[in-house]
């Protein structure tokens, strides 16, 4: 089972204007745990695409709302290669069934991204309903 | 994020400094779109060069400018893509769907399709 040693919590709501300085905080710990830059910016990709998501679809775009982020160090199954775990959690509306199945890329339309890029940037992706919250969980281990 | 747009003959340029996320996203889509759409602008050149970040509400708006310059037969045209950028591109499999190239000099003398 991997060891997690919480690095930083944040409590934040959910205004877009919010984005820029979680994208500010989480390549600087993803460098400190030994990602490169390309990795740092495919993690700061995707949790700027989680956020987005709650913002748009969680919280139906309404401002104000309560979102909470814990960027963990995991160790994985190899001791040398450690991982970032991040856990998104908010109190918005389930996510419509279908809707977590994302779109495939290369077509020209002007949704349904955000999905594809978080799978494209992270190992895990895993979306749980718990009670009334919904819970992403997000892990990368460096390579 | 700021933008800025040059008035050039039959040629707007934007000129777009910042990130673009969903917090400004929507401008960077009014401008292209008033400009394509509403003042029939033949050609619309994006100056990316100060743009360090664009996620997928950015790429959107681009996509949305994409199609309008298409259903126009209008020119839309992207310039001085950071490593983030084209890299994001890349992963939407959009990239060749664009007309990109490296500065303004090229974009603007680039040959019509």
């Amino acid at each position: 089972m991997a060891r997690r040693q919480l690095l930083l919590r944040l409590q934040l709501h959910s205004n877009p204007e919010v984005l820029c300085g979680v994208r500010g905080a989480v390549a600087p710990i993803a460098g400190a745990i030994g990602f490169g830059e390309e990795d740092c910016r495919a993690i700061t990709l995707a949790l700027d695409e989680a956020i987005t998501n709650v913002i748009r679809h969680a919280y139906g775009g309404k401002v104000g709302r309560e979102i909470e982020i814990r960027f963990s160090k995991v160790n994985g199954v190899n001791a040398d290669k450690p991982g970032l775990e991040i856990l998104l959690t908010d109190r918005g509306a389930e996510p419509k069934p279908g809707a977590l199945k994302g779109l495939p890329p290369g077509e020209l339309r002007s949704g349904g991204l955000g999905l594809h890029f978080m799978r494209q940037s992270m190992d895990t992706v895993v979306h749980k309903r718990v009670g009334s919250t919904n819970r992403l969980r997000m892990v990368k281990f460096i390579r | 994020m700021q933008i800025t747009a040059r008035r050039l003959e039959n040629i707007t340029i934007f000129d777009v400094t910042g990130d673009i996320d969903l917090a400004n996203s929507p401008a960077v889509r009014k401008a292209l779109l008033t400009e394509l759409r509403e003042k029939k602008i033949p050609r619309v050149i994006m100056n990316l060069q100060g743009v360090k970040y664009i996620d997928s509400s950015g790429i959107a708006s681009l996509v949305e400018g994409l199609k309008a310059s298409r259903d126009l037969q209008a020119r839309f045209i992207l310039f001085g893509l950071s490593k983030s950028a084209r890299e994001v591109l890349q992963l939407s499999r959009l990239l060749k769907l664009f007309e990109i190239y490296e500065n303004e000099e090229q974009a603007l003398a680039g040959e019509s399709a």
